[in-house]
């Protein structure tokens, strides 16, 4: 815009550039326009904000002009305005300035000063076409129109209603199909099953990756996705827990009974299901009430699970998820060896009993040792 | 009577001047766009099929955006007088003429239109600087 020469063919790129990024098509039509009248009063530049407020005063002026001019049409009893209107608008705005015989009360309209002005100014100046062609603005689409039950030639499913309304939509749009529900007796764990083997079959790939990114000790410790057992009753048991279940997500974890323990994995390597489960069923079961607690506030998120995976979580097998920052940091990459404090203090949070906290630091002490066994298998 | 007459006939030079006038402006091409200007009537409730009447508001715009202009233009050329009265070599440098806010704002307000312009946004290195000096 600073460059003096090559205006006209920079108005062309300042168009084409503002027409994106102002919020209406008109207004940039008409910052182009405004720009073309001052280049020719004699200005070689601009500032952005001074010529959106001049095309912005332009805009308000034409709707001034023109809801001026309808106004005394609808005093005259007229719908369509004509000269007059337009002339006694133009009084209406140019009063603030003044005009020669503005102060003639009963003059005609047709010899208004403003008309003079006008016409003096058009002979006076030079005709500067607008820069590009404007196509015809606003475009109006062709919109499809729902046929009536006539025009389709069905019958209107009530008497109530006529046929040149709009036809209902198809019914398969609307209609809840019944077909998941009549599979069987135990539709649950159909979906489970399914469920399952689909987590299943993801999990081996993700420790695939992983096992190929780490090195052997830190494989990860992965959850089974879990029997179909386990799943169910966590769906009976916990709402929240059987709600649709992300990748890699296992349902209700671990935390509710030791049962269930016997068919968890502690390590999964690509080779099969590695069941760590005795040490592991007092772990839970002291870590329950805990897990229970920190489950609650957390929730599944996909960073959490690798953050948690990568940092070689022993073989509790229990989800510990980032849910909210406060606990997450506290819980989630606390179970290397070093820091088997942490967790002490963490359960030293939660008033856990003195002695199942040293048993549980014991046999975390000994499954840390798991996976490294496990992992060479 | 010949009071009547002599009005009459100065009416009838009006009207005469004013078709004439319409008639002209057949020809004429405001540089505003007449489809920019009937979008902008049509928002506000104007009704016309007659594209004489556009052509008429689109001059009239035009007439007003070029007296703000070149009261605007005025101003800049008065402050850089004034600015440049110790050196001389900067007046044949600084020919620029930029349309800033203060010259806007200071012209529009013959007009009743009142804007007001902050002075400077501190975002950038060259807020507070000259306007004439910031390139755009």
């Amino acid at each position: 815009m600073s460059d003096g020469g090559g205006e006209s063919g920079r108005e062309f790129d300042r168009g084409t550039k503002r027409k994106s990024s102002d919020r209406d098509f008109p207004q940039a039509i008409a910052k182009i326009a405004v720009a073309q009248i001052c280049e020719s009063a004699g200005f070689q530049g601009f500032q952005q904000s001074a010529l959106e407020t001049l095309s912005e005063v332009v805009v308000r002026y034409i709707r001034e002009l023109g809801k001026t001019a309808h106004t005394y049409a609808n005093s005259a009893c007229r719908t369509e305005c004509n000269i007059f209107d337009i002339i006694q608008g133009l009084e209406d705005l140019a009063s603030l300035q003044g005009f020669s015989g503005a102060s003639d009360s009963d003059h005609c309209l047709a010899g208004s000063g403003t008309v003079r002005e006008i016409v003096q100014y058009v002979s006076e100046a030079e005709e500067i076409p607008f820069a590009h062609s404007v196509p015809h603005f606003p475009v109006i689409r062709d919109r499809k129109q729902t046929p009536s039950f006539l025009q389709i030639g069905e019958e209107p499913p009530g008497d109530h209603i006529p046929d040149w309304l709009p036809a209902f939509p198809d019914p398969q749009t609307y209609v809840h199909s019944p077909v998941l529900n009549e599979r069987g007796a135990d539709p649950c764990a159909g979906n489970i099953e399914q469920a399952r083997q689909h987590k299943k079959a993801e999990w081996s790939l993700l420790n695939l990756q992983q096992q190929l990114a780490c090195n052997g000790l830190e494989g990860p410790s992965m959850i089974d996705p879990g029997d179909a057992a386990k799943a169910r009753r966590a769906a009976e048991t916990n709402p929240f827990l059987s709600a649709p279940l992300h990748f890699g997500e296992k349902g209700v974890s671990p935390v509710f009974l030791p049962a269930k323990l016997s068919n968890e994995a502690v390590v999964e390597n690509q080779a099969g299901e590695n069941h760590a489960v005795a040490n592991h069923v007092s772990v839970l079961e002291t870590f329950a009430p805990a897990i229970e607690l920190m489950k609650s506030r957390s929730c599944e998120s996909e960073e959490g699970r690798k953050k948690v995976l990568s940092n070689q979580r022993p073989a509790v097998q229990f989800k510990i998820e980032i849910g909210k920052k406060s606990t997450g940091t506290a819980l989630d990459l606390s179970f290397q060896n070093k820091d088997v404090e942490k967790i002490t203090s963490w359960f030293g949070k939660d008033n856990e009993k003195d002695d199942k906290k040293r048993r549980a630091e014991k046999i975390l002490k000994e499954s840390m040792k798991n996976p490294q066994e496990l992992a060479q298998l | 009577m010949n009071q009547n007459q002599g009005g009459n006939d100065a009416r009838h030079d009006d009207d005469s001047a004013l078709s004439d006038f319409l008639a002209s402006l057949v020809d004429y091409t405001p540089t505003i766009p007449d489809e920019l200007v009937e979008h902008y009537l049509a928002k506000s409730g104007f009704q016309c099929p007659d594209v004489r009447l556009i052509r008429l508001v689109a001059v009239a715009t035009q007439k007003f955006v070029t007296e703000v202009a070149s009261d605007a233009l005025q101003q800049c050329k008065a402050r850089q007088s004034a600015v440049v009265k110790d050196k001389r070599d900067k007046q044949q440098k600084d020919k620029r003429l930029i349309l800033t806010m203060e010259d806007l704002s200071k012209a529009l307000r013959e007009y009743g239109v009142n804007v007001k312009h902050q002075e400077y946004f501190a975002d950038s290195p060259s807020s507070g600087m000259d306007p004439a000096s910031k390139d755009e």
